[in-house]
């Protein structure tokens, strides 16, 4: 089952100070959105409105699977995930932490383990599992943030941010493992990032947000198509 | 639904606890702190129990206290020692079946140097004029208890006013804690001697003055009038009452001995 | 200060001997205080829960009237219970004065307040992105609002112990609605009192020692508890 997030005249302003105008899109595709935008335009408000954290003024968000249109939003809630520059950790340890979002579907604790035995895996965590959360690197938290929001095998993945803040190695294996979620073909990635190198390096397609509005920059797309 | 769990687990707590204390036959008596202090109560109650079968629950108050607990219902008989006030309280309705039981004596504790020399006085009344005459301080249980009360019939036949005087300190607490509180001052206290015999190890004053018919300490006990609160239990409150006039009771009394041995009450039920 | 080695060892002696009434009494206190605690907690941490964690009318005002119950004087407290349940009181028709139960009301009020402000600033001093990252990964906003509540579990627990401190200490109200009646509602705290009175300072000492110990003793349970609770979730 595939979802697609369509996205119509989307408006959102902040203390009378617009932020988003009349923005529609359609995320049809599999495969990594890159969106890009100098800083302030909007960026992050678009993905929290579009990960459901934050209502629009006005306009719409749907998301389809196979025409349908999805209509109850915890339904919803529960195939997309989005993770934040500031990972929210639990005073737990890193496999509690990254059970958490199959905790809370109710999983059997069986198919809990060996899901979060598998991501942590991904995303080279496994030696730590037992460990205090709150004790890792930041380098170490923004990755266990992307396996706690992978875990649920998500079919669209929100990352605002994700490399903002931590090491050259440890951004390194965050794009390596986007690359590789990039090869399952499984999900929608939409991510935010300052870093153009990599937007290139790891995106299929390239969004502008500029004065409210989304853009398709074709040019930059095909590039990184032929690259990538 | 959380919160209806809650308030279930309360209301079984509550269940719970309420049945731990039930209890067959008992009766509550509201007595005075200095009579429970002195061991009466640990001597006497086992044997009434263990006669009647009928359990004693003992609150100890100021005198004050605990008339008041028996005019509002909260205890079923009072055993206290101020004979004026119980007899007014029973004339108001609050009590019926007054009978007195025993008797102790009060005396005039202080510093052996006796600053307003009152030893060898034989009159309690000349005595408390010559404290107030000296203005050497004295400590006044200040209490509404039955030696408090005793206190202020006699400075009444003094006729001095001694409340808020500079010398009279009122502090409002048990006997024991006034005697040592007059200990620390090397003040004059009026104490009972069941009290004065416990502690005065503990102190360093004496008895400067005893004796004087005025210091007489009669202890009453009376049932709360069952008319007035219908809850009370009046038969089993009856049954203790007679069983502490009568020659067991008396005898009960007469053979109690504080931990150094000394008689402490002398039984006068008629 | 020979006297406080003497209490030391009457103590100690008190308690090789432990004999029926000193275990009674121990045992009533921890009745008392442990149901008041108890009650206080399931009553006032889903109330702190709802200050902190939903907008309601009101909500300042009541929190600043926890705050200031928090020292509420013990005597108070007793005398408005005793007059509540006084035969002559609105409830005296339960007959409930000089029970066990009535010491446990008297404490479930004092503890409430405190278990309420320290539980909610607990709560409420749980950083924001917890609650945005479990929204974001799918849970419903209860199951968000429970997370954060786990996230203070801590302060909470220092809650209740700081409540237990309040309660285990407190004489003043027990001894009101209580009466200290032997073998019904004589408790630690009030026994101290009865043997101070009585001049029996050493003894007195000597359970005030051992009062100290069962704090001990409780507080380390809860603390070991509390860590264990980190290493299993």
């Amino acid at each position: 089952m595939s979802i697609v997030l369509k996205l119509e005249n989307l408006t959102k302003a902040y203390g009378g100070k617009p932020v988003l105008t009349h923005c529609s899109f359609s995320f049809d595709k599999k495969g990594i959105y890159v969106l890009r935008g100098s800083n302030g335009a909007g960026k992050s408000t678009l993905l929290r409105i579009c990960a459901l954290l934050e209502m629009p003024d006005k306009g719409k968000i749907s998301f389809y699977s196979a025409n349908d249109r999805l209509a109850r939003n915890i339904d919803l809630q529960r195939q997309i995930s989005l993770v934040l520059p500031k990972v929210g950790v639990f005073n737990r340890s890193v496999a509690a932490n990254v059970a958490y979002p199959l905790k809370i579907r109710h999983i059997a604790q069986r198919e809990v383990s060996r899901r979060v035995e598998q991501i942590l895996e991904l995303v080279g965590l496994s030696h730590k599992k037992n460990q205090q959360a709150l004790t890792l690197s930041s380098g170490e938290t923004q990755r266990m943030g992307m396996a706690r929001a992978l875990v649920i095998e998500p079919e669209i993945l929100f990352l605002d941010e994700p490399t903002a803040s931590i090491d050259d190695e440890n951004t390194l294996i965050i794009e390596n493992l986007l690359k590789t979620l990039k090869q399952n073909g499984r999900a929608t990635i939409i991510m935010t990032t300052h870093d153009p190198g990599q937007a290139n390096r790891v995106g299929d397609y390239l969004l502008w947000l500029k004065n409210g509005q989304l853009m398709t920059d074709f040019r930059k797309c095909e590039e990184v198509n032929m690259y990538g | 639904m959380k919160r209806v769990y809650s308030f279930g687990s309360i209301v079984c707590l509550l269940i719970l606890l309420l049945s731990g204390n039930a209890f067959a036959d008992s009766i509550l008596c509201a007595s005075t702190t200095s009579t429970e202090n002195s061991g009466l109560f640990g001597h006497i109650l086992p044997i009434f129990e263990k006669d009647t079968g009928i359990e004693v629950k003992l609150v100890a108050r100021g005198t004050g206290a605990a008339l008041e607990m028996g005019r509002r219902g909260d205890a079923d008989v009072v055993f206290v020692h101020a004979k004026e006030q119980e007899l007014e309280a029973v004339a108001d309705g609050f009590f019926v079946d007054r009978h007195d039981v025993m008797y102790n004596d009060f005396v005039i504790i202080g510093s052996p140097d006796d600053p307003a020399s009152i030893k060898g006085l034989t009159s309690a009344v000349d005595a408390f004029k010559k404290i107030a005459d000296y203005q050497t301080v004295f400590v006044s249980r200040g209490d509404q208890s039955g030696t408090h009360t005793k206190e202020l019939a006699i400075w009444k036949r003094t006729a001095i006013d001694p409340a808020g005087q500079k010398w009279y300190l009122e502090v409002g607490q048990g006997m024991e804690k006034t005697q040592r509180i007059g200990n620390e001052k090397r003040a004059y206290v009026l104490t009972d001697r069941g009290t004065w015999l416990a502690t005065k190890d503990q102190l360093e004053m004496e008895i400067l003055m005893e004796g004087d018919p005025v210091l007489f300490n009669q202890y009453g006990i009376m049932a709360v009038n069952p008319e007035k609160h219908s809850h009370v239990k009046y038969e089993q409150a009856m049954t203790f009452i007679k069983w502490m006039i009568s020659d067991t009771g008396q005898t009960a009394i007469d053979g109690f001995r504080d931990k150094l041995g000394n008689s402490l009450f002398i039984p006068n039920a008629k | 200060m020979a006297f406080i080695l003497e209490s030391f060892h009457s103590a100690l002696i008190l308690i090789v001997r432990l004999d029926a009434e000193l275990l009674n009494i121990m045992l009533l206190s921890l009745k008392v205080s442990g149901s008041a605690l108890i009650s206080a907690t399931i009553v006032g941490l889903p109330m702190a829960a709802l200050l902190a964690l939903t907008s309601m009318p009101l909500k300042g005002f009541f929190l600043n009237l926890m705050n200031t119950c928090m020292g509420l004087p013990p005597v108070v407290v007793g005398l408005f219970i005793y007059l509540m349940l006084s035969r002559s009181g609105p409830l005296g028709f339960m007959g409930l004065l000089y029970t066990s139960t009535a010491m446990i009301t008297a404490q479930f009020v004092l503890a409430l307040p405190i278990i309420v402000a320290l539980c909610h600033s607990a709560i409420v001093s749980v950083d924001p992105v917890i609650r945005q990252a479990a929204l974001t990964l799918g849970a419903t906003r209860s199951q968000a609002s429970l997370t954060v509540i786990a996230e203070a579990r801590y302060g909470i627990i220092s809650a209740i112990i700081a409540g237990f401190g309040r309660l285990m200490a407190e004489v003043g109200a027990i001894l009101i609605v209580g009466g200290n009646i032997a073998g019904y509602t004589r408790v630690m705290t009030t026994t101290i009192a009865l043997e101070a009175d009585k001049g029996n300072f050493e003894l007195a000492l000597a359970l005030g020692i051992i009062l100290l110990g069962m704090a001990l003793l409780i507080n380390s349970l809860l603390l070991i508890f509390q860590r264990r609770a980190i290493v299993r979730k």
